[in-house]
Protein backbone atom coordinates (compact mmCIF):
# COMPACT_ATOMS: atom_id res chain seq x y z
CA UNK A 1 0.00 0.00 0.00
CA UNK A 2 2.97 2.33 0.13
CA UNK A 3 2.58 2.68 -3.65
CA UNK A 4 -0.76 4.41 -3.05
CA UNK A 5 0.97 7.09 -0.97
CA UNK A 6 3.42 7.67 -3.81
CA UNK A 7 0.58 8.59 -6.17
CA UNK A 8 -0.56 11.52 -4.01
CA UNK A 9 2.18 13.89 -5.32
CA UNK A 10 1.16 12.90 -8.84
CA UNK A 11 -2.44 13.85 -8.10
CA UNK A 12 -1.29 17.14 -6.60
CA UNK A 13 0.73 17.78 -9.75
CA UNK A 14 -2.29 16.91 -11.90
CA UNK A 15 -4.54 19.44 -10.23
CA UNK A 16 -2.06 22.26 -9.62
CA UNK A 17 -3.36 24.08 -12.66
CA UNK A 18 -6.78 24.39 -11.11
CA UNK A 19 -6.49 27.88 -9.67
CA UNK A 20 -9.75 29.77 -9.27
CA UNK A 21 -9.73 31.50 -12.65
CA UNK A 22 -9.49 28.25 -14.61
CA UNK A 23 -11.88 26.11 -12.59
CA UNK A 24 -14.87 27.01 -14.75
CA UNK A 25 -12.86 26.26 -17.90
CA UNK A 26 -11.80 22.90 -16.51
CA UNK A 27 -15.36 22.08 -15.50
CA UNK A 28 -16.51 22.79 -19.03
CA UNK A 29 -13.68 20.65 -20.40
CA UNK A 30 -14.61 17.80 -18.03
CA UNK A 31 -18.26 17.95 -19.07
CA UNK A 32 -17.25 17.70 -22.73
CA UNK A 33 -14.41 15.16 -22.94
CA UNK A 34 -12.53 15.40 -26.22
CA UNK A 35 -9.49 13.74 -27.78
CA UNK A 36 -7.11 14.93 -25.07
CA UNK A 37 -9.12 13.18 -22.33
CA UNK A 38 -8.89 9.90 -24.23
CA UNK A 39 -5.15 10.44 -24.55
CA UNK A 40 -4.77 11.15 -20.84
CA UNK A 41 -6.69 7.99 -19.93
CA UNK A 42 -4.53 6.00 -22.35
CA UNK A 43 -1.35 7.51 -20.90
CA UNK A 44 -2.43 6.69 -17.34
CA UNK A 45 -3.15 3.08 -18.31
CA UNK A 46 0.25 2.94 -20.02
CA UNK A 47 2.00 4.27 -16.92
CA UNK A 48 0.20 1.79 -14.67
CA UNK A 49 1.30 -0.99 -17.01
CA UNK A 50 4.91 0.19 -17.01
CA UNK A 51 4.90 0.34 -13.22
CA UNK A 52 3.56 -3.21 -13.12
CA UNK A 53 6.23 -4.50 -15.51
CA UNK A 54 9.00 -2.82 -13.54
CA UNK A 55 7.94 -3.69 -10.02
CA UNK A 56 6.08 -7.00 -9.87
CA UNK A 57 7.81 -10.31 -9.12
CA UNK A 58 5.17 -12.65 -10.52
CA UNK A 59 5.94 -13.23 -14.20
CA UNK A 60 2.27 -13.79 -15.08
CA UNK A 61 1.30 -10.42 -13.59
CA UNK A 62 4.11 -8.88 -15.65
CA UNK A 63 2.48 -10.34 -18.76
CA UNK A 64 -0.86 -8.90 -17.68
CA UNK A 65 0.77 -5.48 -17.29
CA UNK A 66 2.07 -5.78 -20.85
CA UNK A 67 -1.51 -6.42 -21.97
CA UNK A 68 -2.47 -3.23 -20.14
CA UNK A 69 0.22 -1.29 -22.05
CA UNK A 70 -0.96 -2.63 -25.41
CA UNK A 71 -4.53 -1.76 -24.48
CA UNK A 72 -3.51 1.82 -23.73
CA UNK A 73 -1.95 2.02 -27.20
CA UNK A 74 -5.19 0.67 -28.66
CA UNK A 75 -7.16 3.36 -26.87
CA UNK A 76 -4.95 6.05 -28.41
CA UNK A 77 -5.33 4.53 -31.89
CA UNK A 78 -9.12 4.45 -31.62
CA UNK A 79 -9.31 7.97 -30.20
CA UNK A 80 -7.19 9.37 -33.02
CA UNK A 81 -9.26 7.43 -35.55
CA UNK A 82 -12.42 9.06 -34.20
CA UNK A 83 -10.73 12.47 -34.24
CA UNK A 84 -9.72 12.07 -37.88
CA UNK A 85 -13.20 10.84 -38.80
CA UNK A 86 -14.60 14.00 -37.25
CA UNK A 87 -12.19 16.19 -39.23
CA UNK A 88 -13.13 14.46 -42.48
CA UNK A 89 -9.83 12.74 -43.12
CA UNK A 90 -9.85 10.15 -45.92
CA UNK A 91 -7.73 7.52 -44.19
CA UNK A 92 -9.49 7.86 -40.86
CA UNK A 93 -10.03 4.15 -40.29
CA UNK A 94 -6.29 3.39 -40.26
CA UNK A 95 -6.27 3.65 -36.47
CA UNK A 96 -8.93 0.99 -36.09
CA UNK A 97 -7.14 -1.27 -38.59
CA UNK A 98 -3.94 -0.89 -36.60
CA UNK A 99 -5.84 -1.78 -33.43
CA UNK A 100 -6.93 -5.07 -35.00
CA UNK A 101 -3.30 -5.93 -35.73
CA UNK A 102 -2.21 -4.93 -32.24
CA UNK A 103 -4.81 -7.30 -30.81
CA UNK A 104 -3.52 -10.09 -33.08
CA UNK A 105 0.06 -9.52 -31.95
CA UNK A 106 -1.05 -9.39 -28.31
CA UNK A 107 -2.79 -12.74 -28.66
CA UNK A 108 0.31 -14.31 -30.25
CA UNK A 109 2.54 -12.77 -27.58
CA UNK A 110 0.34 -14.10 -24.78
CA UNK A 111 0.35 -17.61 -26.24
CA UNK A 112 4.14 -17.71 -26.67
CA UNK A 113 4.82 -16.00 -23.35
CA UNK A 114 2.62 -18.34 -21.38
CA UNK A 115 4.25 -21.31 -23.13
CA UNK A 116 7.60 -19.97 -21.95
CA UNK A 117 6.20 -19.55 -18.44
CA UNK A 118 5.06 -23.18 -18.36
CA UNK A 119 8.44 -24.43 -19.63
CA UNK A 120 10.22 -22.21 -17.08
CA UNK A 121 8.06 -23.42 -14.23
CA UNK A 122 8.68 -27.03 -15.22
CA UNK A 123 12.45 -26.50 -15.08
CA UNK A 124 12.93 -23.95 -12.30
CA UNK A 125 9.85 -24.56 -10.10
CA UNK A 126 9.37 -20.83 -9.63
CA UNK A 127 7.56 -17.91 -11.26
CA UNK A 128 9.27 -15.14 -9.26
CA UNK A 129 11.40 -13.22 -11.74
CA UNK A 130 14.12 -12.36 -9.21
CA UNK A 131 14.82 -16.07 -8.68
CA UNK A 132 15.21 -16.71 -12.42
CA UNK A 133 18.76 -15.35 -12.73
CA UNK A 134 20.62 -17.85 -14.92
CA UNK A 135 22.00 -15.11 -17.16
CA UNK A 136 23.01 -12.89 -14.25
CA UNK A 137 26.66 -12.89 -13.11
CA UNK B 1 -14.76 14.82 -31.43
CA UNK B 2 -16.48 16.17 -28.38
CA UNK B 3 -18.63 13.93 -26.23
CA UNK B 4 -21.50 15.55 -24.37
CA UNK B 5 -24.43 14.68 -22.16
CA UNK B 6 -24.76 11.01 -21.25
CA UNK B 7 -21.76 10.17 -23.44
CA UNK B 8 -19.58 12.35 -21.21
CA UNK B 9 -21.04 10.75 -18.07
CA UNK B 10 -20.37 7.24 -19.33
CA UNK B 11 -16.91 8.31 -20.53
CA UNK B 12 -15.89 9.32 -17.02
CA UNK B 13 -17.47 6.25 -15.41
CA UNK B 14 -15.67 3.84 -17.70
CA UNK B 15 -12.41 5.81 -17.69
CA UNK B 16 -12.28 5.74 -13.88
CA UNK B 17 -13.25 2.06 -13.88
CA UNK B 18 -10.48 1.25 -16.37
CA UNK B 19 -7.83 3.14 -14.40
CA UNK B 20 -8.78 1.79 -10.98
CA UNK B 21 -9.09 -1.75 -12.29
CA UNK B 22 -5.65 -1.32 -13.90
CA UNK B 23 -4.20 -0.10 -10.60
CA UNK B 24 -5.70 -3.06 -8.76
CA UNK B 25 -4.32 -5.39 -11.44
CA UNK B 26 -0.84 -4.22 -10.59
CA UNK B 27 -1.36 -4.15 -6.82
CA UNK B 28 -3.44 -7.27 -6.17
CA UNK B 29 -1.64 -9.91 -4.15
CA UNK B 30 -3.34 -12.93 -5.70
CA UNK B 31 -2.66 -13.50 -9.41
CA UNK B 32 -6.22 -14.68 -10.01
CA UNK B 33 -7.52 -11.41 -8.58
CA UNK B 34 -5.10 -9.57 -10.90
CA UNK B 35 -6.54 -11.43 -13.87
CA UNK B 36 -10.12 -10.63 -12.88
CA UNK B 37 -9.29 -6.93 -12.40
CA UNK B 38 -7.56 -6.92 -15.77
CA UNK B 39 -10.72 -8.38 -17.32
CA UNK B 40 -12.81 -5.56 -15.86
CA UNK B 41 -10.25 -3.01 -17.08
CA UNK B 42 -10.40 -4.47 -20.59
CA UNK B 43 -14.21 -4.41 -20.57
CA UNK B 44 -14.16 -0.75 -19.49
CA UNK B 45 -11.75 0.09 -22.29
CA UNK B 46 -14.08 -1.74 -24.69
CA UNK B 47 -16.88 0.56 -23.49
CA UNK B 48 -14.60 3.54 -24.22
CA UNK B 49 -14.12 2.11 -27.72
CA UNK B 50 -17.90 2.09 -28.15
CA UNK B 51 -18.02 5.74 -27.03
CA UNK B 52 -15.32 6.55 -29.61
CA UNK B 53 -17.44 4.98 -32.34
CA UNK B 54 -15.41 1.78 -32.82
CA UNK B 55 -18.02 -0.89 -32.15
CA UNK B 56 -16.23 -3.61 -34.09
CA UNK B 57 -13.00 -3.08 -32.17
CA UNK B 58 -14.95 -3.21 -28.91
CA UNK B 59 -16.47 -6.54 -29.90
CA UNK B 60 -13.10 -7.92 -30.93
CA UNK B 61 -11.64 -6.69 -27.67
CA UNK B 62 -14.23 -8.54 -25.61
CA UNK B 63 -14.17 -11.70 -27.73
CA UNK B 64 -10.41 -12.03 -28.19
CA UNK B 65 -9.00 -10.47 -25.02
CA UNK B 66 -11.61 -11.37 -22.42
CA UNK B 67 -12.82 -14.56 -24.06
CA UNK B 68 -9.51 -15.90 -25.32
CA UNK B 69 -6.38 -14.36 -23.88
CA UNK B 70 -7.61 -13.92 -20.32
CA UNK B 71 -8.96 -17.47 -20.17
CA UNK B 72 -5.50 -18.62 -21.27
CA UNK B 73 -3.98 -16.50 -18.49
CA UNK B 74 -6.32 -18.03 -15.92
CA UNK B 75 -5.47 -21.53 -17.13
CA UNK B 76 -1.75 -20.86 -16.74
CA UNK B 77 -2.25 -19.29 -13.31
CA UNK B 78 -4.08 -22.41 -12.18
CA UNK B 79 -1.41 -24.61 -13.77
CA UNK B 80 1.61 -22.99 -12.12
CA UNK B 81 -0.26 -22.10 -8.94
CA UNK B 82 2.33 -21.36 -6.31
CA UNK B 83 0.81 -22.70 -3.13
CA UNK B 84 -1.80 -20.38 -1.73
CA UNK B 85 -0.27 -20.08 1.73
CA UNK B 86 2.97 -18.89 0.15
CA UNK B 87 1.23 -16.10 -1.73
CA UNK B 88 -0.01 -14.78 1.61
CA UNK B 89 3.36 -13.86 3.03
CA UNK B 90 5.69 -13.50 0.05
CA UNK B 91 6.59 -9.98 -1.03
CA UNK B 92 4.84 -9.29 -4.34
CA UNK B 93 7.00 -6.36 -5.42
CA UNK B 94 10.66 -6.46 -6.31
CA UNK B 95 13.22 -4.93 -4.01
CA UNK B 96 13.01 -1.30 -2.93
CA UNK B 97 15.54 0.00 -5.47
CA UNK B 98 13.53 -1.23 -8.44
CA UNK B 99 10.28 0.16 -7.02
CA UNK B 100 11.77 3.62 -6.54
CA UNK B 101 13.37 3.55 -10.01
CA UNK B 102 10.05 2.64 -11.60
CA UNK B 103 8.25 5.34 -9.61
CA UNK B 104 10.75 7.97 -10.80
CA UNK B 105 10.25 6.75 -14.36
CA UNK B 106 6.48 6.93 -13.94
CA UNK B 107 6.60 10.49 -12.60
CA UNK B 108 8.73 11.53 -15.57
CA UNK B 109 6.17 9.93 -17.88
CA UNK B 110 3.29 11.68 -16.12
CA UNK B 111 5.05 15.04 -16.43
CA UNK B 112 5.85 14.47 -20.09
CA UNK B 113 2.29 13.39 -20.85
CA UNK B 114 0.79 16.41 -19.09
CA UNK B 115 3.12 18.76 -20.96
CA UNK B 116 2.44 17.05 -24.29
CA UNK B 117 -1.32 17.01 -23.84
CA UNK B 118 -1.64 20.61 -22.69
CA UNK B 119 0.77 22.15 -25.23
CA UNK B 120 0.66 19.69 -28.10
CA UNK B 121 -3.11 19.55 -28.15
CA UNK B 122 -3.28 23.29 -28.63
CA UNK B 123 -0.99 22.88 -31.64
CA UNK B 124 -3.24 20.15 -33.00
CA UNK B 125 -6.24 22.42 -32.65
CA UNK B 126 -4.37 25.10 -34.62
CA UNK B 127 -3.79 22.54 -37.39
CA UNK B 128 -7.40 21.38 -37.57
CA UNK B 129 -9.41 24.24 -36.08
CA UNK B 130 -12.71 23.04 -37.53
CA UNK B 131 -12.52 19.53 -36.07
CA UNK B 132 -13.47 20.46 -32.52
CA UNK B 133 -15.92 23.19 -33.37
CA UNK B 134 -18.20 21.44 -35.81
CA UNK B 135 -18.09 17.80 -34.87
CA UNK B 136 -21.17 17.94 -32.65
CA UNK B 137 -23.39 19.32 -35.37
CA UNK B 138 -21.75 17.05 -37.96
CA UNK B 139 -22.43 13.82 -36.10
CA UNK B 140 -25.95 14.91 -35.23
CA UNK B 141 -26.66 15.78 -38.84
CA UNK B 142 -25.21 12.45 -39.95
CA UNK B 143 -27.47 10.55 -37.61
CA UNK B 144 -30.67 12.34 -38.60
CA UNK B 145 -30.18 12.72 -42.33
CA UNK B 146 -28.08 9.63 -43.03
CA UNK B 147 -29.44 7.11 -45.48
CA UNK B 148 -31.87 4.85 -43.69
CA UNK B 149 -31.70 1.25 -44.72
CA UNK B 150 -34.92 -0.59 -45.40
CA UNK B 151 -33.87 -3.42 -43.08
CA UNK B 152 -33.02 -0.97 -40.32
CA UNK B 153 -29.25 -1.39 -40.60
CA UNK B 154 -27.70 0.45 -37.71
CA UNK B 155 -24.52 2.45 -37.31
CA UNK B 156 -22.81 -0.58 -35.82
CA UNK B 157 -23.02 -2.76 -38.90
CA UNK B 158 -21.95 0.19 -41.02
CA UNK B 159 -18.83 0.66 -38.93
CA UNK B 160 -18.01 -3.03 -39.22
CA UNK B 161 -18.61 -2.96 -42.95
CA UNK B 162 -16.30 0.02 -43.42
CA UNK B 163 -13.55 -1.61 -41.37
CA UNK B 164 -13.87 -4.85 -43.30
CA UNK B 165 -13.68 -3.21 -46.70
CA UNK B 166 -10.72 -1.01 -45.77
CA UNK B 167 -9.00 -3.98 -44.09
CA UNK B 168 -9.02 -5.90 -47.35
CA UNK B 169 -8.45 -2.88 -49.54
CA UNK B 170 -5.52 -1.22 -47.77
CA UNK B 171 -4.13 -3.88 -45.44
CA UNK B 172 -4.51 -7.24 -47.13
CA UNK B 173 -0.80 -8.07 -46.99
CA UNK B 174 -0.48 -7.27 -43.25
CA UNK B 175 -3.66 -9.33 -42.78
CA UNK B 176 -1.99 -12.39 -44.34
CA UNK B 177 1.20 -11.77 -42.37
CA UNK B 178 -0.86 -11.62 -39.18
CA UNK B 179 -2.43 -14.98 -39.97
CA UNK B 180 1.03 -16.50 -40.51
CA UNK B 181 2.13 -14.94 -37.21
CA UNK B 182 -0.77 -16.61 -35.44
CA UNK B 183 0.12 -19.97 -37.03
CA UNK B 184 3.73 -19.61 -35.90
CA UNK B 185 2.52 -18.67 -32.41
CA UNK B 186 0.35 -21.79 -32.21
CA UNK B 187 3.22 -24.08 -33.26
CA UNK B 188 5.70 -22.27 -31.03
CA UNK B 189 3.57 -22.45 -27.90
CA UNK B 190 2.92 -26.15 -28.46
CA UNK B 191 6.66 -26.75 -28.87
CA UNK B 192 7.48 -24.70 -25.76
CA UNK B 193 4.93 -26.27 -23.45
CA UNK B 194 5.89 -29.91 -24.09
CA UNK B 195 6.86 -32.09 -21.17
CA UNK B 196 10.28 -33.74 -21.03
CA UNK B 197 8.74 -37.10 -21.91
CA UNK B 198 6.99 -35.65 -24.97
CA UNK B 199 10.20 -33.90 -25.98
CA UNK B 200 12.13 -37.18 -25.81
CA UNK B 201 9.54 -39.08 -27.80
CA UNK B 202 9.56 -36.38 -30.45
CA UNK B 203 13.35 -36.14 -30.67
CA UNK B 204 14.13 -39.85 -30.69
CA UNK B 205 14.44 -41.42 -34.09
CA UNK B 206 12.57 -44.66 -33.87
CA UNK B 207 11.04 -46.37 -30.85
CA UNK B 208 11.95 -49.86 -32.15
CA UNK B 209 15.64 -49.11 -32.69
CA UNK B 210 15.72 -47.32 -29.34
CA UNK B 211 14.37 -50.41 -27.62
CA UNK B 212 17.03 -52.58 -29.28
CA UNK B 213 19.69 -50.16 -28.15
CA UNK B 214 18.37 -50.12 -24.61
CA UNK B 215 18.09 -53.92 -24.52
CA UNK B 216 21.73 -54.31 -25.59
CA UNK B 217 23.00 -51.91 -22.92
CA UNK B 218 21.38 -52.04 -19.45
CA UNK B 219 23.41 -49.05 -18.24
CA UNK B 220 21.91 -46.91 -20.96
CA UNK B 221 18.45 -48.03 -19.94
CA UNK B 222 18.82 -46.74 -16.36
CA UNK B 223 20.38 -43.52 -17.63
CA UNK B 224 17.53 -43.01 -20.05
CA UNK B 225 14.90 -43.68 -17.42
CA UNK B 226 16.47 -41.22 -15.03
CA UNK B 227 16.88 -38.40 -17.51
CA UNK B 228 13.57 -38.74 -19.29
CA UNK B 229 10.98 -40.02 -16.92
CA UNK B 230 11.88 -38.16 -13.76
CA UNK B 231 11.63 -34.40 -13.46
CA UNK B 232 14.97 -32.74 -13.38
CA UNK B 233 16.19 -31.87 -9.89
CA UNK B 234 19.14 -29.59 -9.27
Amino acid sequence: MNMLNCFIPALAFLFQEADSSRVALMKKAALNPDLSKFLVIGALLFIIGVAGVLTRRNIIVIFMSIELILNAANLNFVAFSRYLQASGNVNALAGQLFTVFVIVVAAAEAAIGLGIVIALYRNKETIWVDEIDLLKW
Amino acid sequence: MVLSGYEALFFWIFALAAIFAGLLTVMARNAVHSALFLISSLVSVAALFVLAGAEFIAGVQILVYVGGVMVLFLFVIMLVNVSAEESGKEEIFNNQRQVTASLIFCFLLVGGVLYAVSDGYRGLLKMHPQAEATVGEQSDAKQTTGPQNATGTSQITKDTERIGSSLYRYASLPFEIASILLLVAIIGSVMLARTLRQEASADDVDPDSLQELVASDPQLATLKAQSVLEPRSE
